[in-house]
């Protein structure tokens, strides 16, 4: 079964060095990988029960992290943006098949049915393809149409999603189907890859930064599962740095296209246009000539959704440019567990750092940053800035090539302790991203990946040591203070590098800490032992974010969890009323039409039950008082 | 102001890994310890990315149950951690360049033999000493070279240091080291072999014992009995035993007692119906392998071991029980022990192995 994927994938390593290595550098790399091989083969023979497709990926990736490390500091290396270009090209192959193991998910298919319908009907009318799901390359028989889609006045079902990148895919489709359409958007990943290493070269950062930075720009979250699965996020991110380039370069021949490309991928990068224009507006003296130009570039879309549709803003509202002034969103796209750059994409925390050297940074960051201010300061008070259901951090993807810019000017300002920690943490991401594809998507829950394994593990409750700004928890602004710190305190080169021995310490810390009862229960998250009930609202119910949740009990479903001594508040929804017992009391719940809670005491004890005598009740959460 | 910060840090480390060991074996306790050890090493270096295996072994504490797969997940962090700086000391020509740094190599041999043979702490701790000495004197001979760090550890790891005089081993080491050197062997690096040998000492390091007295161990396909059925009968020479076969038996256990001088191939027993022989390699003494027994003992590791693995660090071995297959439909067998087996000695049937329901 995992036959021509694991050849194709040992050929793509071998060719790797090969681009790029030479003579002494390139025969240590082999070496290497005959190191990484052999002890492979050792443990494989030692544990053949363990997963042997996991390990091959551990594998797999141990060797590209291995050639990364020789590319960067290597003394015989041929670096060139053609190069770095042909290297991802490989990469992205071998990482394809591996994306594709399971059913595409989240916006995917519908992606797939758009641009199957265009290869098939020449049309965007998906009513004959919902009813042929069988036949979709997508391998989806369960597709409905999505929250929102249009319906025409002659029952047309269109899709929500903008018609560019089924457009964009239906060469590659015609040639291979879903694969085909997969490798279109590493096509773009790859010129993404090609124009931010010469972006790099334009704006004066050195080769070796670009060499070390490049590994964990295009091999590193969130880019590599971008540029593997249908999403327009990494077509979006080669557009914004065509422009911010054709921008730089006095290009508009260039910049133009980019930008409209850009647009018709999404709307919402319209306001990123806006972003750019700017940039563009104030580069140079303004005069007329550009302030008419400009109008011109916002009036027009807008000019055309108002013959499209008779509204010129589309399904929005003027009322949504009023910034809402909320900072939890920056804040999660920073530093929560599930969806935070610091525990999804660390690499870019160098980035944030980069932030704080503004004045000594390159142009093209600065622009690029400034240019995304207004998209980011209009997402972040969103539900959407922790991504739906997709791949970590998707609506930043586009930001990837800016902020890597960013890194890679100030990467000889950074901590090698620090970078040490940055790359090994993006190694483990990878080896999870690939051997796992469908856990990239997490119900956004207020639980991450890791906490929620953890309190599996250890029946306790590791998720609220993650911080998390989806469902705020007591470390979710702790979590921020501790990044910040980190960009701030430890990033930075300094004479005493104690990065690794402070992370090692909070590690000790957390996981001392983990297993001891929370003064907060969530009776839904994972630390709690169900026997029997039911999740409320269902996983996949959609925007479940916006419920309040809950777990479902009838008599006699039960379930334990770890509490301290003492009075608790208990908040509970129930139709008709329940009995439950809590430590061995028992407690009469009133019928409610909305949340309620009682007050209930736990008993000395470390595991504490929760059992529905009678009636049903769905239990929400329970706080110590 | 630099060796604060590697103070700073080794505190830190000892700290943050006492915090994370979570299971009970030597190995998990000694945690802190092995922290410390890479600490060192990296402090060796002056390279604070070696430090980055010390969150990586907490967190292969954290995550992984499964005490072997744990501490196997230990033992390659830490073989990376060691076997990335030996593959970096420099060879013969960097040292007349950039002059010998001398300390790394030592730095490197004595924390490959503290990994190697004081987890757990070992009861002869005059004699480790003098092993370490004798190993840097040997790396030092050899030029300090990843081969020479190679060469000296495990020259120390094959060393069982019980009885005394087995000390002899490393010394013969220094001793055609020496003269090697003084008839002009040159440096050798041979960095990349050197830092797998080492490496895979190291990834075995919480059995290292059974990596220095059972070598090819590690390197066989484990097969785990399936299910046994108990005989623990003993046969002394030319006794002999009939047992009826369990339904589902595959395989006898069998091994040898008092039988470590038997060299491989000696007969041990037969048996009927079949005329199976088994011999010292299909089964080994039962306690060849411990440490204080395996000087004096010539059995081999048995073809297909089923030993038990014992023990952790230097103190580890497995019995020397072996599979032997059963004859072809039989319900009943007789084995009997051979007549030449020395006084005191007996073959050791265990019981079967069979299918488990």
């Amino acid at each position: 079964m995992m036959g021509m994927p694991s050849l194709s994938t040992i050929l793509a390593l071998l060719a790797l060095p090969l681009v790029v290595l030479r003579r002494g550098t390139l025969a240590a790399c082999y070496g290497a990988y005959f190191a990484i091989a052999l002890f492979a083969a050792i443990l494989w023979r030692r544990f053949p029960d363990f997963d042997p497709y996991l390990g091959f990926v551990a594998a797999a990736v141990l060797a590209l992290t291995a050639f990364s490390l020789f590319l960067a500091c290597g003394t015989e290396v041929r670096w060139s943006a053609n190069r770095a270009a042909l290297i991802a090209a490989i990469v992205y192959a071998a990482a394809i098949p591996a994306m594709l193991r399971t059913p595409i998910d989240g916006d995917e298919p519908f992606y797939l049915l758009v641009t199957e319908s265009i290869v098939h009907d020449r049309d965007l009318d998906l009513a004959n393809q919902y009813r042929t799901l069988d036949q979709s390359a997508s391998g989806r028989t369960d597709l409905v149409p999505q929250l929102g889609d249009p319906v025409g006045k002659h029952g047309e079902q269109y899709s929500r999603h903008e018609p560019l990148l089924p457009l964009l895919m239906a060469p590659g489709y015609l040639i291979a189907r879903l694969p085909g359409a997969v490798a279109v958007i590493a096509l773009f990943g790859v010129l993404l890859v090609r124009s931010t290493v010469r972006w790099m070269e334009d704006e004066g950062v050195s080769e070796a930064a670009a060499r070390a930075v490049f590994p964990l720009f295009a091999f590193g979250p969130p880019v590599l599962f971008y540029a593997t699965r249908i999403w327009p996020e990494v077509p979006a991110a080669f557009f914004y740095v065509e422009t911010l380039r054709g921008i730089r370069n006095r290009r508009p021949q260039r910049w133009v296209p980019a930008m409209i490309a850009l647009v018709s991928l999404k709307l919402r990068f319209v306001l990123l246009a806006v972003g750019c224009l700017v940039v563009w507006l104030t580069s140079a003296r303004v005069n007329w000539r550009r302030v008419a130009i400009v109008a011109a570039i916002i009036a027009i879309p807008l000019f055309l959704g108002y013959l499209a549709t008779g509204n010129a803003i589309l399904a929005h509202s003027w009322r949504e440019l009023i910034p809402a002034g909320n900072v939890r969103g920056i804040a999660g796209l920073i530093a929560d567990g599930m969806s935070g750059i610091a525990f999804r994409a660390p690499f870019y925390l160098i980035a944030l750092f980069a932030i704080t050297r503004w004045r000594s940074v390159p142009r093209g960051f600065r622009d690029g940053i400034l240019a995304s201010l207004l998209y980011i300061l209009y997402l972040s008070p969103r539900p959407e800035w922790f991504g739906g259901w997709a791949p970590p951090l998707r609506y930043i993807v586009f930001l990837a090539p800016v902020l890597a810019l960013g890194a890679a000017a100030v990467w000889e300002r950074v901590s090698r302790g620090a970078i040490a920690l940055i790359d090994a943490w993006t190694v483990g991401l990878v080896i999870h991203g690939v051997a796992y594809p469908w856990r990239l998507f997490h119900i956004p829950n207020g639980e991450s990946s890791i906490g929620e394994w953890l309190s599996a593990q250890y029946h306790a409750d590791f998720s609220r040591l993650f911080p998390s700004f989806i469902r705020m928890n007591a470390a979710a602004w702790i979590g921020l203070i501790a990044v910040i710190a980190f960009v701030l305190v430890l990033i930075p080169r300094r004479k005493i590098d104690l990065a690794i021995p402070l992370f090692a310490l909070a590690l000790g810390l957390g996981f001392r800490t983990g297993p001891q009862p929370a003064g907060h229960v969530e009776f839904e998250d994972a630390h709690v032992m169900h026997e029997g009930g039911e999740l409320y609202p269902p996983y996949y119910t959609v925007l479940r974010v916006a419920y309040r949740g809950g777990w479902v009990l009838e008599a006699p479903d039960s379930l334990s969890f770890l509490a301290y001594e003492g009075p608790w508040t208990l908040d509970y929804i129930s139709g008709p009323g329940a009995i439950i017992e809590l430590g061995g009391r028992a407690y009469h719940v009133p019928a409610t039409d909305r949340y309620a809670s009682i007050k209930v005491v736990v008993p000395k004890g470390e595991r504490v039950t929760l059992r529905c005598l009678s009636g049903s009740i769905n239990v929400d959460r329970m706080t110590h008082d | 102001m630099k060796h604060v910060q590697w103070i700073v840090t080794a505190a830190a480390t000892a700290f943050a890994c006492h915090f994370a060991a979570y299971y009970d074996t030597p190995i998990d306790r000694a945690l802190p310890l092995i922290g410390v050890v890479l600490v060192f090493v990296a402090w060796a270096f002056e390279d604070v990315a070696v430090l980055v295996a010390v969150p990586a072994l907490m967190v292969a504490e954290i995550a992984v149950a499964d005490e072997g797969a744990r501490l196997v997940a230990l033992g390659g962090i830490v073989a990376v951690a060691v076997g990335y700086p030996v593959s970096r000391l420099p060879g013969s020509e960097e040292h007349r360049v950039a002059g010998p740094p001398g300390h790394r190599a030592t730095a490197l041999v004595v924390a490959s033999l503290i990994l190697l043979r004081w987890i757990p702490t070992p009861d002869y701790t005059a004699r480790e000493v003098a092993l370490i000495l004798i190993a840097i004197a040997i790396t030092w001979v050899l030029g300090r070279t990843p081969f020479a760090v190679a060469v000296a550890v495990l020259a120390a790891l094959a060393t069982p240091a019980v009885p005394l005089r087995t000390l002899a081993l490393p010394l013969l080491v220094l001793f055609v080291a020496t003269l090697a050197r003084l008839f002009g062997m040159p440096r050798l690096r041979l960095a990349l072999p050197s830092a797998i040998v080492l490496a895979f000492a190291l990834v075995f390091f919480a059995w290292s014992g059974i990596v220095a007295r059972a070598f090819p161990y590690f390197l066989k396909m484990p097969r785990p009995v399936a299910g046994k059925y108990l005989v623990n009968g003993a046969l002394a020479a030319s006794q002999s035993a009939t047992l009826d076969v369990p339904d589902g038996a595959l395989a006898l256990i069998v091994s040898g007692a008092n039988v470590p001088r038997l060299r491989h191939g000696a007969a041990l027993g037969v048996i009927q119906p079949g005329n199976i022989a088994v011999r010292i390699g299909d089964a080994a003494d039962w306690g060849y392998l411990r440490r204080e027994q395996f000087y004096g003992s010539h059995n081999p590791l048995p073809r297909d071991p089923v030993g038990k693995l014992r023990g952790y660090g230097y103190e580890a071995w497995i019995d020397g029980a072996g599979r032997v297959p059963l004859p072809q439909g039989a319900r009943t067998i007789r084995v009997i022990a051979d007549a030449h087996l020395p006084p005191g000695a007996s073959l050791q049937v265990e019981g079967f192995e069979i299918v488990r329901r």
